[in-house]
């Protein structure tokens, strides 16, 4: 950091000229000015995230901005200076360079980051293409490591093709590494993966039609509220006439003020659509976004995903890097027999990208049966996801929620109502129970777990259904949980923790907890494999 | 990398694995729980008895609806301290360290047993912990840390010191062993 400003006069006359070649690059080197453009445009967002702070202040000023222009105007001038002038500097200051197989990057106008990372330690090589770079033919080379969030690097402006020709410096330097480590077997993979190099095979693409139906079923239930409004004139209808056949007067029972409750109802099922709508599009123009042109594609043991209508992103994910695959299906998924794939990594890397975490993650929305089947066995061809016999978890689980939480909820809250005197919200209480009581019936029903000689396998879900799979020796932490209760039915609970996040497995029975908690540390163990 | 690249587990009869269920637990140095007992019961000492000045000092007296609810939370303070120095009396001596060739086992809980086992092998990297009672009675606090998470940070308190130092030697050392060789 001290050495930045010694050298600077130093590094100035080599560093005013991008050249850009993989051997020059051993100098400190300043990107390209384009970035100016990337510096005000994260300036501007981050402004635009916390106008909400000045918002009251702009309001209050109002006033005396109109009065005194003459005063104002310079101020307003002074500040767009400001900004011009500190987003040069932040491209001014920012420099790079390649040296001893390290990547080194300075940055910061008054706070000065220097960051040096080697590459054999780089986790992810990520390609962000902002839209304002596209003409340019400018990205942005992300590069993540395993260790802790702080330590990432982000060269701002860098032409395409020598963000690629780096890539693969640092990809191909990487590969040393590993295959070094490895000592056998070294040559045939080396041979190998060199053919391979260059024959990307696309594995899956996206049209816009899938990227719609992703957009809608993201969004659930309100949609197909949406679907059936026109319908509810005569499903309200039919419901009150079964009960008057019952010989009950539904509409004397529910009438608020002249109208019948069940049309008051109806009003405010259709105003929340109406409410909802703009979500729903939001939801499917935001698919839109961020999948525009999705391809997933595999290069060698590199799993490549690239898309973006306004910003490119391309993501890759080293085989070995995948933590857990999961299979996802929400309840309009299950009707319209989509799913989304899930490759999930390990989280810390996922931490440092909180808002972005969508663009990072290697996911393949809204795709059919078929096309999961064969991403899954093409990531991990022994797996059995969909045709193991998974075991459902013990009804005991049903008794503890339905028996001893919810319905001594229930008839507390129904007694005092009955007691205050507003027997009508039992309408509200009793509808809200059952609901829930499905809700907890279906997570039993859905709830799985399985378990072959590499893989342990995890069925989830309410309505929709979810299935998580994962090589048992990416575990890395094993917990067993037993309440008193638990222990009185010899059952127990399990908690397998994955650097992709825990997973849960409830109410098994004690022997088979131990048995399955015994191999997976064993598995672990003794196989020696790295997680990463 | 696949699941199967070069190890089979298939013909391993489940009978002959090492078993959580029949671990060799440890007990914690009976200082903790002693410690425990006494920041219990000094805390609900001290909370209470600031109460007390507040309600009988004449400096700035005080209306006497807001004197009774101050009485009542002075014994809700005292009742709830009296049950957590229970609690923790009887959950102190329910935590259990066990240590094997390959993993960490700590377990604990009163009413929701947990033991949770931690395979060295994952391990990341180990902290000894040591606040000022620690230091004063001799006694540090074990964190391992995983890929798991923050979340997932496997936790043993009250070690004597020399014991502690003793298992972050003993999982450096396992650490050194296994990483290339």
């Amino acid at each position: 950091m001290d050495n930045s400003s010694e050298n600077f006069n130093h590094d100035l006359a080599d560093t005013l000229k991008p050249c850009e070649t993989l051997q020059s690059t051993q100098d400190w080197q300043r990107i390209s000015p384009i970035a100016i453009i990337y510096f005000l445009a994260k300036f501007i967002v981050g402004f635009l995230s916390n106008i909400v702070v000045f918002l009251p202040a702009l309001y209050l000023s109002y006033d005396n901005f109109i009065a005194h222009p003459h005063l104002w105007l310079p101020i307003g001038l002074g500040i767009i200076t400001l900004i011009g002038l500190s987003t040069f500097l932040s491209f001014y200051f920012f420099q790079y360079r390649l040296y001893q197989d390290h990547i080194e990057i300075r940055s910061g106008v008054i706070s000065k980051t220097y960051v040096n990372l080697p590459f054999a330690k780089i986790q992810n090589v990520k390609l962000e293409q902002p839209i304002y770079y596209r003409p340019f033919g400018f990205t942005c080379l992300q590069l993540d490591t395993a260790g802790s969030a702080k330590q990432e690097a982000k060269v701002v402006a860098l032409k395409v093709e020598f963000a690629e020709q780096l890539k693969k410096e640092i990809l191909a330097q990487h590969k040393i590494a590993t295959s070094a480590a490895l000592d056998d077997k070294t040559d045939d993979t080396n041979t190998s993966t060199s053919d391979e190099q260059n024959s990307e095979v696309i594995l899956n693409t996206r049209s816009i039609s899938d990227l719609i139906i992703h957009g809608l079923t993201n969004n659930r239930i309100w949609i197909f509220l949406g679907g059936l409004a026109p319908f509810f004139d005569d499903f309200g209808r039919y419901i009150v006439e079964f009960f008057n056949g019952l010989g009950i007067d539904l509409e004397k029972f529910l009438t608020f003020a002249d109208k019948p409750m069940w049309q008051i109802g109806l009003y405010a099922v259709t105003l929340t659509f109406i409410i909802l709508l703009p979500f729903t599009l939001f939801s499917v123009v935001g698919s839109i976004i961020t999948f525009y042109n999705y391809t997933l594609s595999k290069v060698g043991d590199r799993y490549i995903r690239r898309s973006g209508l306004l910003t490119k992103y391309e993501v890759i994910m080293r085989l070995s890097r995948l933590q857990m695959v999961v299979r996802q299906q929400d309840w309009l998924d299950v009707i319209l027999k989509r799913i989304n794939l899930k490759f999930e990594q390990s989280n810390n890397a996922l931490n440092q990208y909180q808002t972005g975490a969508e663009n990072s993650r290697i996911i393949v929305p809204s795709i059919n049966p078929s096309e999961c089947l064969a991403l899954i066995d093409d990531v991990y061809p022994e797996n059995k996801m969909m045709s193991v016999n998974y075991q459902r978890i013990s009804k005991r689980f049903l008794l503890r929620n339905l028996g001893y939480i919810l319905t001594p909820i229930f008839v507390l809250l129904a007694i005092s109502v009955v007691i205050g005197d507003k027997a009508n919200l039992l309408m509200a209480i009793i509808p809200g129970y059952l609901l829930f009581s499905l809700l907890i019936y279906m997570r039993w029903l859905r709830w799985g777990y399985a378990k072959d000689d590499n893989f342990i396998y995890i069925r989830k879900g309410y309505f929709g259904v979810d299935y998580y799979c994962f090589p048992i020796y990416k575990t890395q932490q094993v917990q067993f949980k037993q309440s008193w209760f638990q222990k009185r039915h010899q059952l127990s609970s399990v908690r397998i923790v994955l650097a992709a996040g825990p997973q849960d497995i409830p109410f098994i029975k004690q022997a088979l907890a131990y048995q399955l908690l015994d191999t997976t540390i064993y598995q672990v163990e003794s196989s020696r494999k790295s997680w990463m | 990398m696949h699941g199967n690249a070069n190890f089979s587990n298939t013909a391993m009869p489940s009978q002959d694995l090492p078993h959580l269920a029949q671990l060799n637990f440890e007990k914690l140095s009976p200082r903790y729980a002693q410690s425990n007992r006494y920041i219990d019961l000094f805390s609900t000492a001290i909370i209470m008895s600031i109460l007390f000045i507040v309600q009988l000092q004449s400096f700035m007296p005080i209306p006497t609806e807001a004197s009774d609810v101050l009485m009542f939370i002075i014994w809700a303070t005292a009742f709830i301290g009296l049950i957590s120095t229970v609690y923790t009396v009887i959950a102190d001596k329910r935590k259990f360290y066990a240590l094997r060739e390959q993993d960490l086992n700590y377990k604990s809980g009163v009413i929701f047993c947990k033991t949770v086992s931690q395979p060295m092998l994952r391990i990341q990297h180990v902290e000894l912990k040591r606040g000022p009672i620690d230091r004063k009675i001799g006694l540090a606090k074990l964190q391992v840390f995983s890929a798991g998470g923050s979340m997932h940070t496997f936790e043993i308190p009250g070690l004597p010191l020399e014991t502690a130092e003793s298992i972050r030697q003993f999982i450096l050392d396992h650490k050194d062993v296994n990483h290339h060789g």
